[in-house]
């Protein structure tokens, strides 16, 4: 989809905007010059009225990443995030049925998956698992996405989760926003600097075992055992290659266990902790009552009224692997409705476009896992935030040639 | 509406479009105008073939398989890299098995056909 800006040589107060059919899907990025003259408009220096459109191809490709262990929620996130754009995302009609990307509207959400250079046999011949940057191929990674965000399609190809083989690739069109989700998003500095925003998930291990269980009980085969041996089998690639990631990221959120309960480890009662790096383009981070200030806020008390463990929250200053953050943390769930509307009342900077839009976009989703504690609602926020970040980035562009034909 | 691109020289037309590789829907085009009910009749039975075939069964049964070979291999030496490849392989299928069961549990009878048909009696929603 091109977008083209009418300007008016003289005057720019008459500026309308037509979008026309997408020819940049086939790989040219063009810049199409109509030139027409308006017939009733008076021109005050009396000179010929005729008006220049430029349309520029799709360079407005905003590109996301967002990186977490196999298990962590990932696809939760990236369903809050495509629906705060409106719409579902879906696999591509028509294609490969085991296909990892998922498209809407306004977003398509690759899976890093599909870079592996080495498939399923490929890996157990060398004995490495995925989390190794051996088993992926960034220089294939680096020239698709970079491709994509200047606005031209690419081949991506397929890794198929069931059969574990490398499928045919898929075509996919430069959408307005990109979202690469997987293991490695920020482990090659070159993806690094084509992503304008980025996201880790960090779970703490006991967490994660807790939601490993409930993911896996349910298959027969697995025993408490085996899943706990995955997941210590897994650790040291994870730990080398995966986590060292967070420092690059943006905004982390981090899942612990939550510290009101004492001694608890059913893993229901979560603490979760924002993490927004300061400094950020175009993005500003969310605080508590005031911005720079250290917080510590129990909002039930006399006018809200909270069943047990109740909800505590935290906002403040921190460093973070040497970067200066800012920490919003929340501690416990939500059980009303009520709860959630008080809470978004006193958060300032949500980029919210109307009161009360967190709350209806966390009831929109009741059923998604998390959506009564801190990650459903930090997903959220994060969603929004990366809603807000691209919208300036549009208008930011728009300004630049519209300053270039004032001068 | 063919517009001239003053950059590349070259005149496209609206109506060129790239040619995607389509599974097996080449298939579906018998020359049976006469009976467009058959057609419908065969799509059906396509379709419900190719939802049998993506049941977590298939998923199910790798999980299993794949499990016992984590642990055989890694009986022999816990901390070999085969060892955390065989359940790398495990956790990947465990992944996939669950994305399955939740694809398949969200799959509601009417919102499907709805989707595809917004038009129907069923289906039209009146805001105002």
């Amino acid at each position: 989809m091109a977008m083209c800006t009418v300007y008016t040589a003289h005057s720019l107060n008459s500026s309308c905007s037509i979008s026309t059919p997408t020819k940049t899907q086939l790989g040219f990025h063009q810049k199409q010059v109509f030139f027409y003259s308006t017939v009733k408009k008076t021109s005050r220096r009396g000179s010929s009225n005729s008006s220049e459109i430029t349309c520029s191809a799709e360079s407005k490709t905003v590109v996301i990443g967002l990186a977490a262990d196999s298990g962590c929620g990932k696809s939760t996130f990236m369903r809050r995030l495509t629906s705060v754009f409106g719409g579902a995302a879906e696999p591509p009609k028509g294609g490969n049925p085991d296909s990892n990307t998922l498209i809407s509207d306004m977003t398509t959400v690759i899976c890093l998956d599909d870079y592996h250079s080495l498939d399923r046999t490929g890996r157990k011949e060398k004995g490495v698992t995925a989390l190794d940057p051996k088993a992926n191929n960034f220089d294939l990674m680096y020239e698709q996405v970079k491709a994509l965000k200047e606005g031209i399609a690419v081949e991506k190809p397929i890794y198929n989760h069931v059969t574990g083989l490398l499928d045919p690739p898929e075509l996919i069109k430069p959408p307005k926003i990109l979202v690469i989700e997987g293991l490695h998003p920020m482990f090659d500095p070159r993806v690094r600097e084509l992503l304008d925003f980025s996201i880790y998930l960090d779970i703490s291990n006991e967490v994660k075992f807790a939601w490993k269980i409930q993911r896996d009980m349910a298959e027969r085969g697995h025993s408490l055992e085996s899943i706990k041996a995955s997941i210590e089998a897994r650790k040291p690639d994870f730990d080398a290659y995966i986590d060292p990631q967070k420092q690059y990221a943006d905004a982390v959120i981090e899942v612990l266990p939550t510290q009101l309960i004492p001694d608890d480890n059913e893993g229901k009662v979560l603490r979760v902790r924002l993490i927004m790096k300061e400094g950020v383009k175009f993005f500003s981070p969310v605080y508590l009552f005031d911005e720079g200030s250290t917080i510590s806020w129990i909002p039930c008390g006399r006018k809200l009224t909270c069943s047990y463990p109740g909800i505590k929250f935290f906002y403040g200053p921190e460093t973070y692997y040497g970067h200066e953050v800012s920490v919003l943390e929340m501690d416990g769930q939500f059980d009303r409705l009520d709860e959630l509307i008080y809470v978004e009342s006193h958060l300032s900077n949500l980029s919210t476009k109307f009161y009360g839009e967190v709350t209806q976009q966390m009831l929109k989703h009741a059923d998604f896992p998390g959506s009564n504690n801190g990650t459903g609602l930090f997903q959220t926020i994060i969603g929004l935030k990366i809603r807000d970040l691209f919208e300036q980035i549009v208008a930011s562009k728009a300004a630049a040639p519209l300053e270039a034909t004032k001068a | 509406m063919a517009t001239t691109l003053t950059g590349a020289g070259v005149s496209l037309s609206t109506t060129t479009t790239r040619v995607l590789a389509k599974p097996d829907t080449g298939m579906l085009r018998p020359p049976c105008l006469n009976h467009p009910w058959r057609l419908h009749k065969f799509e059906g039975r396509r379709l419900r073939i190719q939802a049998m075939a993506t049941t977590p069964e298939r998923i199910s049964e790798k999980v299993v398989e794949s499990i016992k070979t984590a642990e055989e291999v890694c009986a022999g030496d816990p901390v070999s890299g085969e060892c955390a490849a065989a359940w790398d392989t495990v956790e990947e299928l465990s992944s996939a098995a669950s994305h399955e069961r939740q694809k398949n549990k969200e799959s509601d009878p009417l919102e499907t056909y709805c989707k595809d048909n917004p038009e129907t009696d069923e289906c039209r929603t009146y805001d105002n």
